[in-house]
């Protein structure tokens, strides 16, 4: 009996790493600077952070299913520019042009999918081939212009408050829990860690994998619809340079988090909590004026510890 | 002479002890089996002497000198090397490179490819071995890559040299050859330390034998004054009575399964009929085309031509769910990578397959599933503590019986074994026997693929034997022998 209730504790402090680390940088941060634990600071933190944590579950949602995606900062950047560019010249209401721009993110996931299932290929190496395909479709969107002059109701999605509640934590937190959801308590969510464990053993047991890999890269190209407009509307502009390098924020908050990295495993809540520890080091590293480019570092570090750490656990399990 | 010698090791893991103050000691010059059911510690007892594993308490002295542990470079110096069972190999590199990968014979910058491939093939030569040395590893069969394995221990001067499961994968043919190799070696003074499932082979290569059974010592025997059922009841700790369970109702009329002149993945022709209630057989050497008959079955594999017809309907299987639908289940060949979720738990595992029917709504509905994984665990006697823990956990034959449980799920009429038995102990081997004569008994029909020519025997009551791809026979239960699978499936007759 004592050993179980040890063992629970050691499960227990395994299970909230996460949070932990979070509250612990919280903690050393307030210390550091008093301008860090204020409402607006706070507030901030998770204005910046929820379109990276809508991506992050994106990027979830195709690393538990065995596959890799570093295309999806351009795919952004390609919705941004155009929804803006629509917008600014007035072309569309605002929500057309959103839809589509969510659309065209679909599309592109689709084509990620599609491409890494009929290439029978590495699904890292065909999206570094298809990043550089959207890049150049939002350059040639774009002209390398910069839109500003978005409509206010536009802007309202990622400006506003509903209650007191900055609008887009809420889209985020509701898009959030309905993936959750599906990934935790549906046969499509079961399948989709299924595919990533063990793609042999699921095919025998009747599962279609290819249809599911494509499936999953189409859905998180809704994510990432959804984050590039809510990111175009906080930022009030859009240009070709939008949204670039999120994916990379996504995937080390998802190893930070524990998703293995050949798929099949991982918890959604534990890798947008992790979004929210690289959110809230960048802002702390800030307020203590280590500028951009020690947190480049610290990203990296953590990243390699994160990686350090999973592999002795692996080793130990 | 005593060349190596384990004294009182103990190895525990957290909550296990693999092995229990175990002491065994190996002869200069002798071929020493190594035997025990799954679970038994063999494996964790190799590790100890390769220094992959190092004891909690014991200490092993090889050639008077007497050490605490192993490390594997120390292992390595003192010339015991271990072939294990998956060889880790160079795969896109030459027989020569994989031999002096390692052995720091080459002076100089550059590495000398003629010299190389010359020492390779004298080596090979010796062993009856005619590939060149330029092959690539991967397009060696496996007894060729053992073979490249022993040579690597022989370049390295070994003096104990570890078999893990040598002949799992090989054929007779092969197995003869191998056998000569090991002879020639057991002249030569080297140690052979054997271990094995199939205990016949064992009688015809060892000297001695020592038995474990639950990470204890049981025995050292000379391999003269014991037989078979002797060393399985050392095994097992108990008598088995007989080595397959009697099934007692024969098959029916109806014909369920009608298979005609199927094509594609690499066989060609192959007709069969399967009727209820039936255990039929498929022999036939490594590469004959048994399981990829039975892939093309279940549709993991292209059919190019030919009908398969189930109860009665033609059917077009293009997946494993067509298949399945038709109802036709599969437990495939290599539990690991095809079989199992090792890291999911057991539920989870036995759900997979048909989670669609577990759900109300869009949701699964957890309740029905873990009743789902009480009944099939308790029908399958899974053996574990919680049906919550990783299928991974589990021993071999739990496992297996997990794959199974897992496509009984879907509620097959008809269902491939595709070597049912392999790599699991003789207790659970029992038991899986028994569990294939109960589905029968149910009902459902069977398909059994197996390289264990005894179990083929013991098991079936047709045998439909392949020989490359094709189908050269089929042999009703009198007519039943070793000798009459053999010839047809060495394409004799």
């Amino acid at each position: 009996m004592e050993q179980k209730t040890k063992r629970s504790v050691g499960q227990f402090i395994s299970n909230f790493s996460m949070p932990i680390l979070l509250l612990l940088l919280i903690v050393i941060f307030s210390i550091l600077s008093d301008r860090f634990l204020t409402p607006l600071n706070l507030t901030n933190i998770l204005v910046q952070n929820v379109h990276i944590a809508i991506c992050a579950t994106g990027v979830f949602m195709i690393m538990v299913s065995g596959g890799c995606d570093l295309s999806i900062g351009y795919q952004m950047s390609v919705a941004a520019v155009l929804v803006a560019k629509l917008l600014s010249n007035g072309v569309m209401g605002v929500f057309p042009a959103v839809m589509l721009g969510i659309l065209i993110c679909v599309a592109l996931g689709c084509f990620n999918g599609v491409m890494s299932i009929v290439l029978n290929s590495p699904p890292m190496i065909v999206t570094l081939g298809t990043m550089a395909i959207f890049q150049g479709i939002s350059f040639l969107i774009s002209g390398s212009k910069t839109y500003h002059n978005l409509p206010k109701s536009f802007m309202f999605l990622g400006q506003g408050k509903v209650f007191g509640i900055p609008l887009n934590a809420i889209i985020a937190l509701v898009v959030i829990v309905i993936v959750g959801i599906i990934l935790s308590r549906t046969h499509v969510g079961r399948k989709i860690y299924a595919v990533g464990d063990n793609p042999e053993a699921a095919k025998l047991a009747g599962l279609n994998v290819a249809k599911i890999k494509i499936m999953v890269f189409t859905c998180a190209g809704i994510l990432v619809g959804i984050a590039a407009v809510l990111l175009a509307a906080r930022s009030g502009s859009a240009d070709s340079n939008t949204g670039v390098g999120i994916e990379f924020t996504g995937i080390i908050a998802c190893v930070l988090s524990g998703v293995a990295l050949k798929g099949g495993e991982g918890t959604l809540w534990k890798a947008i909590v992790a979004v929210f520890i690289l959110g809230v080091l960048s802002n702390g590293m800030q307020l203590i004026n280590l500028g951009t480019y020690p947190q480049y570092i610290a990203k990296g570090v953590i990243m390699l510890v994160s990686l350090y750490l999973s592999n002795k656990t692996a080793k130990a399990a | 002479m005593e060349l190596l010698e384990l004294h009182n090791i103990t190895k525990c893991y957290p909550g296990v002890v693999a092995l229990d103050n175990v002491s065994i000691s190996f002869r200069q010059g002798e071929v020493h089996a190594l035997v025990g059911e799954n679970g038994a510690g063999k494996s964790t007892f190799i590790k100890t002497i390769s220094g992959a594993v190092q004891p909690n308490e014991g200490k092993i002295v090889f050639d008077g000198v007497t050490y605490d542990h192993l490390t594997p470079q120390k292992s390595l110096e003192l010339g015991i090397s271990v072939v294990y069972q998956e060889m880790i190999q160079f795969e896109a590199m030459s027989v020569a490179d994989n031999l002096f990968m390692s052995d720091g014979s080459d002076s100089g910058f550059f590495v000398n490819d003629a010299e190389r491939c010359k020492k390779a093939a004298e080596l090979l030569e010796k062993f009856q071995c005619h590939i060149s040395p330029k092959t690539w590893i991967r397009e060696l069969s496996m007894a060729n890559r053992q073979i490249v394995e022993i040579c690597k221990a022989i370049l390295r001067n070994a003096r104990v040299l570890i078999l893990d499961e040598p002949t799992a994968s090989i054929t007779v043919e092969e197995q003869r050859r191998l056998f000569d190799v090991i002879r020639d070696l057991k002249k030569q003074g080297v140690t052979i330390i054997y271990i094995s499932h199939r205990l016949d082979e064992l009688f015809e290569i060892c000297d001695r034998v020592t038995v474990l059974r639950d990470g204890q010592y049981v025995k050292t025997l000379d391999i003269k004054d014991t037989d078979k059922q002797g060393l399985i009841q050392l095994m097992v700790g108990r008598e088995l009575s007989e080595n397959y369970p009697v099934k007692d109702n024969p098959p029916g009329k109806e014909v369920v399964l009608k298979v005609e002149n199927l094509c594609g993945n690499g066989v060609k022709n192959i007709s069969f009929e399967l009727h209820r209630g039936e255990i039929l057989g498929f022999a036939g050497l490594v590469g004959a085309g048994r399981t990829e008959t039975m892939l093309l079955l279940y549709g993991a594999a292209g059919i190019e031509a030919g009908t398969v017809t189930v109860n009665g309907n033609t059917l077009s299987v293009r997946s494993p769910s067509d298949a399945m639908k038709a109802g036709i289940g599969l437990i495939p060949e290599d539990r690991k990578w095809q079989g199992c979720f090792l890291d999911k738990p057991i539920y989870w595992n036995i759900s997979i397959g048909n989670i669609k029917s577990l759900c109300s709504g869009p949701f699964i509905d957890r309740k029905k599933e873990s009743e789902q994984a009480d009944y099939y665990g308790a029908r399958m006697r899974i053996k574990a503590p919680d049906f919550r823990v990783k299928a991974g956990s589990l021993s071999g034959g739990n496992q297996q019986k997990v794959v199974i449980a897992k496509s009984l799920a879907s509620l097959p009429d008809i269902l491939i074994f595709d070597e049912p038995t392999r790599g699991i102990d003789i207790g659970a081997r029992y038991e899986i026997y028994q569990l294939m004569i109960e589905l029968t008994k149910e009902g459902k029909s069977i398909l059994m693929v197996s390289s264990d020519m005894e179990e083929l025997l013991g098991m079936s009551e047709r045998i439909v034997v392949l020989h490359e791809g094709e189908q050269t026979g089929t042999i009703e239960k009198p007519d039943f022998s070793q000798e009459r699978v053999l010839t047809l499936a060495s394409g004799i007759a």
